[in-house]
């Protein structure tokens, strides 16, 4: 089976297989968006539906984070006429959608991708660059 | 304003944010001189507003009404509130990525990749620093080594990136400082009005110094202040302002006046990517696992794919070793073999997955030759053989057939590579053989760069494709098709399809297709091609580049696989941080190639007689990359031609890079390139050169001169004699910032910015635009004229050397490049004569 990689975090019984990154989406120019082919690597793990849901879903609250809404016009006059002090105090609407975010892959990944030995790592952490999808090595099949 | 400059510190700048939860730098070194600037900008702005509160005002809210000190205090108020946000607040810095984003593509990877952005085509770029490829409109600010995201540019007098996060703050300091310097001069010069009589007077004499010192920052803030409005309106970052991206061009990230204006100052704050807090994963996963039903034609696939899938993946690692285009001064190691998750099917670290996506985003291997992954060594053989009786420049010598054997012997490429190749690759010959035939410079500049291909892919790489003409022609077409508004648009986005059209016809051959298929065979083409490519494109120095970089056609980078991506590399690399700018103007496989070639392996004997010059061991095979000394020594030759038309053009841009002389650093690698430039890019640590972010450490020089691969890439880009115009430009504006020469040059801040890595990745999208004109069909010289003269690269920072795009068509210059010596010389480079296959002379920088 596949060795551990040492840079792999140990915190999982399971040990790494693989990693899948899923890159940005930049045919819309520099917006948030994840490319929602299925990647080959996962073909044996976990449905093409299910994983593209999963990237829709993310996208859509990505391009609500983004959308330049009433939300976001008047939180930006709110810090101009504070000179930026409600910073200090306020979230601004970004960090409170990506709260959400966070919380969506934690729950894929403790329903769906968890019991399939994946596990979703949430892009802000890679810089909104890639959607890093962790292959668990499956000891219980023998390859 | 001016760049900053001069520190580039391992690190980031003090007023980034905190340092990212994933790998950090070392502290950087303290420098003093950074704060210079900001420094004064504070004393002046404090003290200024300061002393017109006390002695102006009292009079002013006396004698008029208290709303006068009070509106300048909210506006002071506001000044001070956007310049602290502006200095303190992080640009947008992306984290390092971690290790195991790229794993072993780094070897294996191109230096470039490319998306499409609204139907036009971007070039991403690799960093080496911070080991990912740069989203579009992100750019490596040397000053404080990171990526940073929209990058603007790096201002001096706050002494910080302009990225996305603070863009809108710096522009608000901007409007607001004008509006306080207009309200404190005003203001002013009502109170020495009223006060004619006893000037004399304490107050009266602040009140003038004052006023003189508003005036003085007048002129400058507004003029800054009126084109940060323009660049809103239109959507553009400084960057891509001085860069000239999108002269001419479409710019992909537009929305329109209105909605750019709005996203700028009105989106949500974005956030911070360094200094999160990192989640706790709390998931626990432990097998069994749940696994979704396989269909039955899934089932089958798989069975088809085994041992297919695996070798292509090695077989692709090994060749993106080669023709990797990153400008990591270190010559990557040897391909590795494998996997680090043996178990799964190698290939997706993030770089491959981003190579093996679908098409919307193509992977450009700019200087990877090989394309057509069928065919295969014998082919190659041949078709050098073929190459050799017409007397072409064939560095594809580097094709040695040895070194493509042994390659071969390495990976145990699929069989599936077969003769059809072969007959191509004759063909393919043949038609460069024709090309040839019609002779003279500009004949040879053509049918290298028609033969380039084929010779790049005969250069006994398994990447036969290249020389396919199918895929020539493909690419041909396809550039020829591309109807790009902007001249540098179009270049960029016809590189980009022509060399998207290679790889995507590379991977559309047999099915397990890869490009690296024929590991050591691509890794050779890579190596001639790619580096070829990549310095070719970066040129506006093209001319000069090619110089540089061993221009010599097509076949001669090829030839020279084992050259290497590590000659190659620090070719390309030194080149330029406009790397793209070169690369866009040769073709960018063969550049590639070219540039590999610069690596270690030496180059082909028949290269070298071909050339005329020793190549010690350029011709090495691909084994030994050891240092990537730029090559592009070696290829001086095919560069000939192309430098006396662009030369100087080319010695700009290309210097801006690597050298300060106006000559292609590419050939002067063994002296000069800071960088070298790497067509792939390599793992080992690249220190960021002050110039550009790309450019790897140290000018890895290769033992060989520079591969013929480069020259070969470069007289491939016969087509390219537009883009070289472009590159040429766009690398004269990118390099003379990167190369910092004006680090103040024109572009103020942006200067700095720019020339750090901005101006690499800047000029990317343009150099590949370039190049992709450039490869349109050789036939298409004459059209490609306009394309030159738009290029984009508007370097208004001074370019140190005046970018002068020669109006030529395309052929004409070939033919008069080849045909006479470049009547220029290097500035002050010494100039070394190559005479390569057909007569030609190069002029190689010594």
């Amino acid at each position: 089976m596949a060795e551990t990689h040492s840079l792999q975090d140990m915190r999982q019984q399971a040990a790494i297989a693989a990693k899948v990154f899923i890159q940005r989406d930049y045919t819309n120019g520099t917006v948030c968006q994840f490319q929602t082919k299925f990647p080959s690597e996962l073909e044996t793990r976990i449905d093409k539906q299910q994983f593209e849901e999963t990237v829709r879903t993310l996208n859509n609250l990505y391009a609500e984070a983004e959308k330049l809404g009433s939300q976001s016009y008047i939180e930006g006059c709110l810090a101009c006429l504070t000179a930026y002090t409600v910073f200090l105090c306020m979230e601004t609407h970004y960090e409170k959608i990506l709260k959400k975010i966070a919380k969506y892959i934690q729950e894929q990944n403790d329903k769906i991708y968890a019991p399939r030995g994946l596990l979703l790592t949430d892009p802000i952490e890679r810089g909104l660059r890639v959607i890093e999808v962790t292959i668990f090595e499956d000891r219980s099949l023998t390859r | 304003m001016p760049g900053g400059g001069s520190s580039k510190s391992g690190g980031r700048g003090p007023s980034s944010s905190p340092l990212p939860h994933a790998v950090v730098p070392p502290s950087r070194p303290l420098r003093p001189s950074r704060y210079v600037p900001v420094s004064a900008a504070t004393f002046f702005l404090v003290g200024s507003t300061t002393l017109f509160f006390c002695f102006t005002c009292p009079w002013l809210s006396e004698r008029f009404s208290v709303a006068v000190p009070i509106y300048n205090g909210v506006i002071f108020l506001f000044v001070l509130a956007n310049f602290c946000m502006a200095t303190f607040m992080d640009p947008g810095i992306f984290p390092r990525a971690e290790e195991d984003e790229d794993k072993e593509d780094d070897f294996r990877a191109p230096l470039y990749k490319t998306v499409e952005i609204r139907g036009i085509q971007v070039r991403m770029k690799w960093c080496s620093t911070c080991r990912f490829y740069r989203p579009p409109r992100c750019s490596h600010c040397s000053v404080c080594d990171n990526c940073v995201e929209d990058f603007d540019h790096h201002c001096p007098w706050v002494n910080n990136c302009i990225g996305r996060r603070n863009y809108r703050y710096f522009f608000l300091f901007l409007l607001s400082l004008t509006a306080h310097i207009m309200a404190v001069f005003g203001f002013g010069l009502l109170f020495i009005l009223y006060h004619r009589q006893n000037i004399d007077r304490l107050h009266a004499i602040v009140t003038l110094a004052v006023m003189c010192v508003a005036g003085l920052f007048f002129i400058p803030v507004a003029g800054l202040t009126g084109f940060h409005i323009v660049l809103v309106a239109r959507g553009r970052t400084t960057n891509e302002q001085v860069t000239g991206k999108f002269r001419g061009g479409v710019n992909p990230f537009t929305n329109g006046c209105w909605k750019n204006v709005s996203h700028v100052l009105c989106s949500s704050q974005a956030p911070r990517y360094l200094g999160r807090k990192k989640c706790v994963q709390s998931v626990f996963v432990q097998p069994p696992f749940l696994r979704p039903q396989l269909t039955e034609a899934q089932l089958a696939a798989k069975i088809l794919d085994n041992g297919i899938q695996g070798d292509l993946h090695r077989s692709k690692s090994s060749l993106e070793m080669m023709e990797s285009q990153s400008c990591d001064a270190e010559p990557p190691p040897p391909p590795k073999p494998e996997l680090r998750y043996p178990g799964i099917a190698r290939g997706n670290t993030e770089e491959c997955s981003l190579l093996n996506k679908a098409p919307p985003t193509p992977t450009m291997y700019k200087y990877r030759p090989t394309y057509s992954p069928s065919k295969n060594h014998t082919a190659l053989t041949h078709a050098y053989a073929n190459q050799l009786s017409r007397g072409e420049s064939v560095g594809s010598a580097r094709d040695s057939s040895s070194s493509t054997s042994s390659l071969l012997q390495a990976n145990q490429q699929p069989g599936f590579r077969s003769q059809p190749s072969l007959d191509q690759r004759d063909t393919s010959s043949d038609r460069v053989g024709e090309g040839g035939g019609g002779g003279g410079a500009g004949g040879e500049r053509r049918e290298v760069g028609g033969g380039g291909i084929p010779g790049y892919s005969l250069g006994g790489r398994s990447y036969p494709s290249f020389s396919d003409p199918t895929v020539l022609a493909g690419v041909a077409s396809r550039s020829s098709s591309s109807t790009h508004t902007s001249a540098g648009a179009a270049h960029v986005s016809e590189a980009t399809t022509t060399s998207a059209s290679f790889k995507s016809l590379a991977n559309q051959t047999p099915p397990p297709h890869h490009p690296s298929r024929n590991g050591s065979l691509s890794y050779d083409s890579l190596l001639a091609g790619g580096d070829d490519f990549d310095k070719e494109v970066v040129g506006s120095v093209v001319p000069e580049v090619s110089t540089g970089r061993p221009c010599t056609p097509a076949t001669v980078g090829y030839s020279s696989p084992f050259l290497s991506s590590q000659q190659r590399d620090p070719e390309m690399h030194s080149q330029s941080p406009h790397h793209h700018h070169r690369t866009t103007y040769h073709h960018p496989f063969l550049h590639r190639s070219s540039s590999s070639t610069s690596s270690s392996p030496p180059p082909p004997p028949e290269r070298e007689r071909l050339l005329g010059e020793p190549h010690a061991g350029a011709h090495a095979l691909p084994a030994s990359q050891t240092s990537s000394t730029p090559s592009s020594s070696a290829q001086p030759p095919p560069h000939h031609h192309h430098h006396h038309h662009h030369h100087h053009h080319h010695s700009h841009h290309h210097h801006h890079h690597s050298s300060s002389t106006s000559r292609p650093p590419r050939f002067a690698a063994p002296h000069a390139p800071p960088h070298h430039a790497y067509p792939y890019r390599t793992r080992s640590t690249d220190t960021p050169l002050g110039s550009s972010s790309t450019s790897t450490t140290h000018p890895s020089r290769s033992p060989y001169p520079p591969p013929l691969g480069k020259s070969l890439s470069y007289s491939s880009a016969a087509a390219a004699e537009m883009q070289y115009r472009l590159v040429r430009k766009a690398s004269a504006s990118a390099g003379a910032n990167a190369a910092g020469v004006g680090g103040g040059g024109g572009g103020s801040g942006g200067s700095g910015g720019m020339g750090g890595g901005g101006g690499g990745g800047g000029g990317g999208i343009q150099t590949l635009k370039d190049d992709l004109i450039q490869m349109k069909p050789l036939s298409r010289t004459n059209g490609s004229q306009p394309f030159s003269s738009t290029s984009s690269c508007s370097a208004p920072s001074s370019p140190s050397h005046p970018v002068s795009m020669s109006a030529q068509p395309g052929v004409p210059y070939l033919n008069a490049a080849l045909t006479s010596s470049p009547p220029h010389k290097p500035k002050g480079v010494a100039v070394k004569k190559v005479t390569g296959v057909g007569g030609t002379t190069y002029e190689i920088s010594v």
